[in-house]
């Protein structure tokens, strides 16, 4: 049914070329249209689905406690001490235009000038901003540099210990852009070189500046990829149209697999803006219909008949190897999360464009040659190529064991790598190392409490639980567990204030920084407390009915594994020192979010992985019809995806959400090889029954286009190294990577192993 | 040449009546929000009242303050003095405020703190600040210098079915809000409506006085027109909080020991019932 539906196909755009090319030109500009509607989400949080627990439970925190998910940190770092006329005037200015930004939740905007410091002078309680005028004399700046060291509400947080970092924390709207805003803030800062260094830090940035550099990346390198491989192209078959063709395939895939995405209204998340480049890569799977067609032509030197006849052969492997590269994306679409799924689905689809593709387009395109520009060169090299081909063919042939020997030790370090392999989510790894977004939250983790940040929510069964004087001292005791942790650096909840308000009350002394005895005397604290301070401030660390406490907590590092240690320790602690009341702790915020995603996106897409390696494995084993043939053409694949997450694991890199999605182009790309090889050999060891000499031919004629198709391939997707972006680096080696190991897997280890295993394979008989 | 005279004479003509109604303009802005200030913040000699505050989160989440405010005006200047008592929530009962307002100068203020039995003197660097978590800042419970604004009169406008003045009013030091626009009734001058605008020039805080009653007073025929509840709107967090008078009475001859801060500790249980 299939065959018959592709042989018309086929057929069509032999007999009709130039119309075949009208209607793919017209079905393209249609999706191209979509184009203009375009939107970029580039928040993890949207990875999980609005219904999703998580998140649904994260708004929940957020609206009790009046919080902002998006905050910019500003971070202001002078060696010699922030304490001086130029750099407090500095903050007081710069927090004030900030605050006339548009997109910028004014009313929250802390810096040390608006931030609320209590203290009691002369008998006298003062509740004012820390800096609410600047100080002009040394005594004045001293004093205030020791009001600031003095408050432990204030350290880590608005001061560094040693007095040298303050930061200004910008809350800013859902809606608005956290890298515009940046920008924004980066042209208030003043250009002379002086002593004060700035930093723009917080997950808002991060986030933005990536979804701008990523369309900015996208866009060079998806042209330049495409430009390398035209290079490639051209050094191998010598024929400009040829190259056309392979790019128009390309081009066509990408922009009816986009169009559709935008045209159904999805936005293009970070994974979706990396298909244009999977498709290019997929699309190189034409190379064997060019590959063939050019030995075809110098053999028969007959336009109409050389197309006819190659398409005739590479139809089965061509089919076989796209519908396993769009089962292994379509996989995907098993995973709970929303924008995997649609990833998966959209380069699914765009693969099925391509196979549809080559028995349209590329035939039509072939049609259309003029025979003298029909590659020659081919024929040139032809027999260079062959001799060493073959050369490699019988080696491969003679020494099989050695060679699965050798192998077998390279699957067994592989294991190694791959039981060490580490699922980890780090958005500022995104950078560079010497990137201004990573410089900035290194400087800033290190002078700071940290830029990532979490919440623990404790909650009791009753409203005025939280002022309960006995659950104020179990949440003390828990901020002091957790911030043993060095990781942790700072934790901050209504305990601080509580403590804070009595010690000021008693004249500064420190035999009262601690929790009071009595509810009443918590509860007019608090009252006094919410009498002169900004009120969000209260609202930030309770709810309104004091059922639920909040614990801030600023961690130093991005690492999902730091949220992860915040909540076992969280867990330990509670076993042993119940909360009163059967209180209860929950985590959430950022950091949990990154956790969350870490577990559920990277964990579901390695579920998700695994099942496609069984589904590419049944249909493998249909198309074959027979399970051992189905299990060899399935080898080189698990042998690569082995390899190279082996090494992920050895080297140390985390397999994070790049490295996830990779694994599934993986699939479907080292598979095409094994499928082509083993499809080729079938056909011509039925002409021949010489099993010797049909391997030798695979690995010459077939090996060819294997071996043009990885390099091209590979050399494509190298030039990405040069990019800003780790996840975009990542992906060019670890492409470059499949693509080459799967190439060499197919050609060197498929051989051996039929030879090896002929008799279970069934050869012997008709040999 | 003479036309070139009759020119500039005529452009200073111009000019100068235009200063003049400008000032003018001023001026009387000012004295409207004087009489404001007064309708609403100096009526009688004294009051006694219940006020009950309601917190209300853009969730709906609410939290309740009870309080009973006692005034009473000097009569030789603008000062006045203010004791806040708080009955609710119950574990800050007993809680108390004394306030010593002088406009024009930082006003003086206490707290009692009954669970510590401690009096403290409370440093009033920022009047603009949040009263006992409410949306209303200190100033407006307890009114705000007219001098420390510029006044213009903007338009006069019905406001529902009522003539008003709309000033508006710029602070001339930096404040929380860079422009404030009121509606004050014609008739009774009272406080009707005021937006305020922050530093990203965009509405952040609505009042509105949703109930207006005479409250019966001696010597005066039909009674003080009062706004017994009134509200005010964080539109930008959507948080609010309405405020509703109780039982007010002008002029029950409220002693000046009731606002020592002897009697913080302490009030007069027939004032604070």
């Amino acid at each position: 049914m299939i065959k018959k539906i592709v042989q018309v196909m086929t057929s069509f755009s032999i007999d009709h070329p130039r119309r075949t090319i009208g209607i793919t030109l017209a079905v393209t500009l249609l999706f191209a249209w979509q184009f203009p509607r375009i939107m970029v989400d580039t928040d993890p949080k949207h990875m999980l689905p609005l219904t999703s627990p998580v998140r649904q439970y994260n708004d929940q925190v957020e609206r009790d406690f009046a919080l902002h998910p998006d905050v910019i940190a500003l971070g202001i770092v002078n060696k010699r001490g922030i304490a001086n006329k130029q750099t407090l005037s500095r903050i007081v200015e710069l927090t004030r235009r900030i605050k006339q930004m548009p997109g910028v939740i004014s009313r929250d905007v802390t810096s040390l000038s608006t931030i609320d410091n209590i203290t009691s002078q002369t008998g006298e309680l003062l509740v004012k901003p820390a800096l609410d005028r600047v100080p002009e004399s040394a005594r004045e700046l001293a004093a205030f540099r020791q009001a600031l060291l003095e408050n432990p509400l204030f350290i880590n947080r608005i001061i560094s210990p040693d007095g040298t970092a303050t930061a200004i924390y910008v809350p800013i709207e859902q809606a608005a852009n956290g890298k515009e805003i940046a920008d924004q803030i980066n042209k208030l800062l003043p250009q002379a070189f002086d002593d004060d260094q700035y930093y723009l830090a917080g997950d808002p940035v991060a986030r933005d500046t990536f979804g701008t550099e990523m369309f900015r990346q996208m866009g060079l390198f998806s042209p330049l990829a495409g430009m390398v491989m035209a290079l490639a192209l051209w050094l191998m078959f010598h024929s400009l149209p040829l190259i056309a063709a392979n790019m128009a395939v390309a081009m066509v895939s990408i922009i009816w697999c986009m169009g559709l995405l935008i045209g159904l209204g999805y936005p293009v998340h970070i994974m979706s803006s990396m298909s244009p480049v999977f498709l290019m890569a997929i699309a190189t799977d034409s190379v064997h219909i060019f590959n063939e067609f050019a030995f075809r032509f110098s053999e028969v030197k007959d336009k109409r008949r050389a197309v006819l006849e190659t398409m005739a052969v590479v139809a089965d492997p061509v089919f076989y190897s796209d519908v396993t590269t769009a089962v292994g994306f379509a996989a995907l679409a098993t995973a709970s999360i929303v924008p995997v799924k649609i990833f998966g689905l959209c380069v699914g689809f765009g693969t099925l464009v391509i196979l549809l593709m080559s028995f349209t387009l590329v035939p039509a395109i072939m049609m259309l040659l003029r025979e003298e520009r029909i590659p020659r060169i081919t024929h040139q090299t032809e027999n260079g190529q062959k001799s060493r081909l073959a050369d490699l063919g019988e080696f491969c042939i003679q020494h099989a064991k050695a060679i699965a020997i050798v192998g077998g030790l390279a699957l067994l370090i592989a294991l190694i790598g791959l039981s060490r392999i580490r699922v980890n989510n780090n958005m500022v790894h995104w950078f560079k190392s010497q990137s201004a977004v990573r410089t900035a939250d290194r400087v800033m983790n290190a002078q700071l409490g940290g830029t990532s940040s979490g919440y623990l929510v404790v909650q009791g069964g009753r409203e005025d639980i939280i002022k309960d004087p006995a659950m104020l001292r179990g949440i003390e005791g828990l901020q002091w567990e957790l911030e043993k942790d060095p990781r942790v650096g700072k934790t901050f909840s209504v305990v601080d204030y509580v403590k804070r308000i009595n010690r000021v009350l008693h004249d500064d002394n420190p035999a009262y920084d601690r929790i009071p005895d009595s509810v009443e005397a918590v509860g007019q604290y608090l009252f006094l407390f919410c009498m002169s301070a900004k009120p969000s401030d209260l609202d930030n660390v309770v709810d309104y009915p004091f059922r639920k406490a909040n614990i801030f907590l600023q961690l130093k590092s991005w690492d999902a594994e730091v949220m992860a240690e915040v909540i076992r320790r969280t867990e330990n602690y509670l076993a042993a020192y119940p909360l009163p009341d059967g209180a209860v702790v929950k985590p959430a915020g950022i950091a949990y979010f990154n956790l969350i995603w870490s577990n559920e996106v990277l964990w579901g897409m390695l579920e998700s992985f695994l099942w496609g390696l069984v589904l590419v494995l049944i249909l493998l084993v249909i198309q074959t019809r027979s399970l051992w043939w189905g299990l060899l053409t399935f080898l080189p694949l698990l042998f690569t995806i082995a390899l190279i997450y082996g090494v992920v694991g050895l080297i140390g890199k985390d397999f994070d959400m790049p490295v996830a999605v990779l694994s599934t182009l993986s699939l479907g790309l080292a598979i095409d090889f094994a499928i082509h090889f083993v499809g080729r050999f079938h056909l011509h060891y039925a002409e021949t029954s010489n099993l010797k000499e049909s391997l030798i031919w695979t690995v010459t004629r077939p090996g060819k286009g294997i071996f043009l198709n990885g390099v091209l391939f590979a050399l494509g997707f190298a030039v990405m190294i040069f990019a800003d972006l780790t996840p975009y680096i990542t992906v060019g080696v670890l492409m470059a990577a499949i693509m080459l190991l799967s190439a060499l897997m197919s050609v060197i280890y498929l051989p051996g192993l039929i030879h090896l295993f002929q008799g279970i394979l069934g050869l012997r008989r008709k040999g | 040449m003479q036309r070139w005279k009759w020119s500039l004479f005529l452009i200073l003509i111009l000019a100068v009546t235009g200063i003049t109604a400008q000032a003018q303009e001023k001026e009387a802005a000012t004295e409207i929000m004087q009489k404001k200030e007064q309708a609403f913040y100096y009526p009688g000699t004294d009051m006694q009242a219940r006020v009950t505050m309601e917190l209300v989160t853009a969730e709906g989440q609410k939290r309740l303050r009870v309080l009973s405010m006692l005034r009473k005006n000097d009569p030789m200047s603008m000062n006045q003095k203010y004791l806040l008592y708080f009955h609710e929530p119950g574990d800050v009962r007993r809680t108390a405020f004394l306030v010593w307002k002088y406009p024009g100068r930082d006003d003086d203020r206490w707290i009692f703190i009954p669970a510590v039995n401690m009096v403290r003197r409370v440093a009033a660097k920022d009047s603009r600040s949040s009263f006992v978590g409410s949306d209303f800042t200190y100033e407006d419970v307890s009114g705000r210098d007219v001098s420390a604004d510029t006044h213009t009169l903007l338009k006069e406008e019905k406001l529902g079915n009522v003539d008003c003045y709309v000033i508006q009013s710029v602070p001339k030091t930096p404040a929380d809000y860079i422009k404030k626009l009121t509606w004050v009734d014609k008739k009774t001058f009272l406080l009707l409506k005021e937006e305020y605008y922050d530093e990203q020039n965009t509405l952040a805080r609505i009042f509105t006085a949703d109930k207006i009653e005479n409250i019966a007073v001696d010597g005066v025929a039909q009674g003080i027109p009062t706004v017994i509840r009134r509200t005010m709107k964080n539109v930008k967090s959507g948080h609010y909080t309405q405020t509703t008078f109780n039982s007010i009475a002008y002029n029950p001859g409220l002693e000046d020991e009731v606002f020592s801060e002897r009697a913080l500790q302490n009030p007069p249980q027939k004032w604070i019932k």
